[in-house]
């Protein structure tokens, strides 16, 4: 038998039906029109939306595609295409109610056929396919009900099918059967967008989609969630690679909205009125992962001296140019699962003579620290290379190696060959503790080397089915990081968003939202 | 003549093989997965490996290398999955963007480059003379990204004239697609001009006392007539061969301009595909543009014979 229980905010409360406290104001009502132009700096790998976990993806996909559940403003769970859930006692049966009416661009009424049958594909070839394995079947009993019965508790299952990292998207079942990376071009969604064309190296275009169903559980807006409403006639999503000629378009109004405008070109153009910039912080967690399999780094005593030897506030003010937050948390403030600060500040206070200290402890003879960094992001070279200067000035020898994106990638998921990676963490925070946690554990963990402290805090995440349980073991990941000094959390890291000042009640989130926006 | 253009095309065969035999070499030199790329940070070699097999990337070496010359046989360049085209397709899309601007580039140096070289010869040793190599000294030691983005700055955003980047089909606004190359062809052109001027100058004083030269002022013919008319003619050879070299160099130029000015050419397509390790794209790009270089090359050699006579009669 099934107890009725309510999904909200990722736990599991027997409370009523969530529908959403926390909505964005539109302020005046808006006006329909016009082509918005917004220029992103890459191109997306793939437009078939539940294969990649890219960003340059999910800015054209998320307008087009929407999921059963994704996040609400502050990242919480939130209902988008489902009314909700009713999870059963022993936490093995999910029964979704979808909602009614709802059109997908080709016209067709969505059912329970579809959800079913994009939830498989995405089990088959989603990026984050693995979170799926729990799930035994797939039932429909009516055409507005999905059932997910799992084979073992999976408390964060609600988490993982509302993250945005790579799409749950829902597509009508005909589609379901393309194998990967097949499904877009087109795109066929129920989004408030409807996709007109793809020019690979140029741009991605979308229009209103005047067919589209808004939620009216919600009053506006909610994160990737809410009632949305489309203004723009259409929407264009320019690719430009260069930084400067991005920020020239937004200058001259060429473009409407940047993804990211540089921090120190938000600086200088704080005076121009017809551009507004929209900071966000925290956008990112900074790290520097380390590989506690294979050689200086294997040892606890030298990851300890590295620990000590580093300024990290000095790191954050280079790296971001000036937009962070010094927070040695392994969560954000405010969130579910933030786990304090507690005995931290021993673990994130520069001091060298107890780096050196650590540094002869570890037996430490002049061996060469490799640091990989990739100059395809600039926070990450900048904070390598500052990172290096610093163990340098405790007596260490450190080889910077710069390479490109994919070859670092390469890189450092191989046991052997490297020490420490700077890496801005943006997504996994955002979505919680489970992918934070999770890049630590498992069959690939970050540090090569598996933990059983945090393999044990991973297990409890994924099995407690209360709430402090699961926060307490989020801070026993924590706590092990420090103390193992595993990786090292340099700070938080902020973006700017920024739209020409005609581009009215705009509101900056995880990805720059066209919908309930429009010109002035 | 059409037997030199085939004894040409013939030379090219070798040059092309290697090319190819690099192209695929890299595949397998340079690390890095289009799998994991398109999977993120936090796949799992598991989800990796589940990829790589949907999308096809799982075969042996050996099998992948028949299937590359197979393909090449038919003149079939392979498919990229990323794009969901064939990348002959993906390529003959975006050629017209990368040649168009090259050649506009080219044009731009040309028509430039050579008065400025002529004014340069007749003026040796004098102001303008410096003034005119100084000027072409400037073109050639700026790199052409930094170019470009004081371009956009001061045309664009500063003065309003042109359109900081993007792309207009000349097919439908010819006008559109002049504004929006203006610049990129440019700054492609500023950087090309340089070599030309220079050579055009040092080509012009070789032949400026010649006897035909001299006869040719005996007669009466203003300057400007005779660097117009005998002197360019016969210092011409010598510019085509740097033209032609320009023409190379305008089409690597131009990989980067298309960046800097948004561009859908093959350079950002290949460029892309190197960071994604797209492999079909990225061999079929390298390939692609190594036939383009030896087709200008063979241009050339034909424009030798056009310019001068005494080469046909060899």
């Amino acid at each position: 038998m099934i107890r009725r229980r309510t999904f909200n905010a990722g736990l599991l409360a027997a409370t009523a039906l969530p529908l959403p406290a926390i909505a964005q104001s539109t302020g005046s009502a808006g006006k329909r029109g016009g082509d918005l132009i917004m220029a992103q700096q890459a191109q997306p790998p793939t437009l078939d939306a539940q294969t990649t976990t890219a960003q340059a993806s999910r800015n054209i996909t998320l307008h087009v595609y929407e999921s059963l559940f994704t996040r609400d403003e502050v990242s919480n769970p939130k209902p988008e295409l489902a009314e909700g859930v009713d999870i059963s006692a022993d936490g093995l049966t999910y029964r979704i109610a979808l909602r009614t009416g709802v059109k997908f661009h080709n016209g067709k009424t969505m059912t329970s056929a579809d959800a079913s049958a994009s939830m498989q594909r995405y089990a088959k070839v989603g990026g984050s396919g693995d979170v799926l394995k729990p799930v035994a079947a797939y039932e429909t009993p009516d055409s507005k009900t999905l059932v997910l019965k799992l084979s073992k508790v999976f408390p964060g299952l609600m988490e993982a099918i509302s993250s945005p990292r790579a799409p749950f998207a829902i597509m009508p079942e005909e589609e379901c059967a393309k194998p990967a990376g097949q499904a877009a071009p087109p795109m066929i969604g129920t989004g408030p967008f409807a996709f007109i064309e793809y020019r690979p190296d140029s741009h991605a275009k979308v229009a209103r989609f005047d067919n589209y169903v808004p939620n009216t559980n919600f009053d506006k807006r909610d994160g990737f969630t809410g009632r949305k409403t489309a203004y723009f006639d259409t929407v264009t999503f320019r690719f430009m690679p260069e930084g400067g000629a991005r920020t020239a378009g937004l200058q001259t109004g060429e473009v409407h909205v940047l993804e990211s405008l540089d921090v120190a070109a938000s600086k200088r153009l704080k005076d121009d009125k017809n551009i507004k910039s929209y900071p966000m912080l925290p956008w990112a967690f900074m790290t520097l992962m380390m590989n506690t399999n294979w050689g200086l780094t294997a040892n606890v005593e030298l990851r300890r001296a590295i620990q000590s030897a580093l300024d990290l506030e000095e790191i954050m003010a280079i790296a971001t140019d000036g937009l962070y937050r010094m927070d040695p948390a392994w969560q954000y403030p405010g969130t579910n699962y933030y786990p304090g600060l507690d005995g931290l500040a021993a673990f994130t206070t520069q001091d060298q003579a107890k780096a050196k200290q650590h540094l002869q402890a570890a037996g430490y003879n002049g061996e060469e620290l490799q640091l990989v960094a990739d100059s395809s992001f600039k926070p990450h070279l900048d904070a390598g290379t500052i990172a290096s200067e610093q163990l340098r000035a405790i007596g260490m020898k450190v080889k910077l190696n710069v390479m490109d994106w994919p070859t670092v990638m390469a890189t450092r998921s191989k046991p052997e060959g490297w020490n420490l990676w700077p890496l801005m963490m943006g997504i996994e925070p955002y979505e919680g503790p489970y992918n934070v946690v999770g890049f630590f554990a498992g069959r690939q963990t970050v540090q090569i080397k598996q933990d059983p402290v945090i393999e044990d805090a991973n297990a409890r995440l994924a099995s407690e089915l209360q709430l402090d349980d699961r926060r307490a073991a989020v801070k026993q990941f924590q706590n092990r990081i420090y103390d193992q000094a595993i990786a090292v959390k340099v700070g938080d890291v902020g973006i700017v968003q920024a739209t020409r000042a005609n581009v009215m009640n705009y509101a900056p989130y995880r990805i720059p939202r066209m919908w309930d926006c429009w010109f002035a | 003549m059409l037997r030199l253009i085939a004894l040409r095309l013939l030379a090219a065969l070798p040059v092309l093989l290697v090319v190819s035999l690099v192209a695929f070499g890299l595949t397998l030199l340079v690390p890095g997965d289009m799998a994991a790329e398109m999977l993120g940070m936090s796949a799992t070699p598991a989800d990796v490996a589940r990829l790589r097999h949907e999308l096809g990337l799982d075969v042996p070496t050996l099998v992948r290398m028949a299937q590359w010359y197979e393909g090449l046989l038919h003149l079939d360049l392979g498919r990229s999955v990323l794009l969901n085209q064939s990348v002959t397709e993906a390529i003959m899309q975006r050629l017209p963007v990368t040649l168009s601007l090259a050649c506009l580039g080219l044009s731009f140096a040309l028509v430039l480059g050579i008065p400025l070289g002529l004014l340069a010869a007749a003026k040796v040793g004098r102001a303008t003379d410096q003034a005119a190599m100084g000027t072409a000294l400037v073109g050639l030691s700026l790199p052409d990204f930094w170019l470009g983005l004081v371009l956009i700055w001061v045309v664009g955003v500063k003065l309003h004239w042109l359109p900081t980047g993007g792309w207009v089909s000349p097919a439908q606004d010819p006008l559109g697609w002049l504004r929006v190359m203006a610049m990129p062809a440019g700054a492609l052109g500023l950087t090309q001009l340089g070599p030309i001027a220079r050579m055009t100058r040092s080509a012009a004083l070789e032949v400026a006392n010649s006897d035909f030269v001299r006869t040719a002022r005996a007669k009466g013919l203003a300057e400007p007539r005779v660097f117009a008319r005998h002197v360019l003619g016969a210092a011409l050879v010598p510019i085509l061969t740097v033209a032609g070299i320009g023409f190379g160099a305008a089409l690597g130029g131009a990989l980067v301009i298309e960046q800097v000015f948004s561009l859908p050419g093959v350079g950002r397509l290949v460029i892309g595909a190197v960071l994604r390790r797209d492999w079909p794209v990225i061999q079929g790009g390298l390939l692609m543009t190594a036939t383009v270089f030896v087709l200008v090359n063979l241009l050339v050699d034909v424009l030798y014979l056009w310019a001068d006579p005494r080469l046909r009669e060899r």
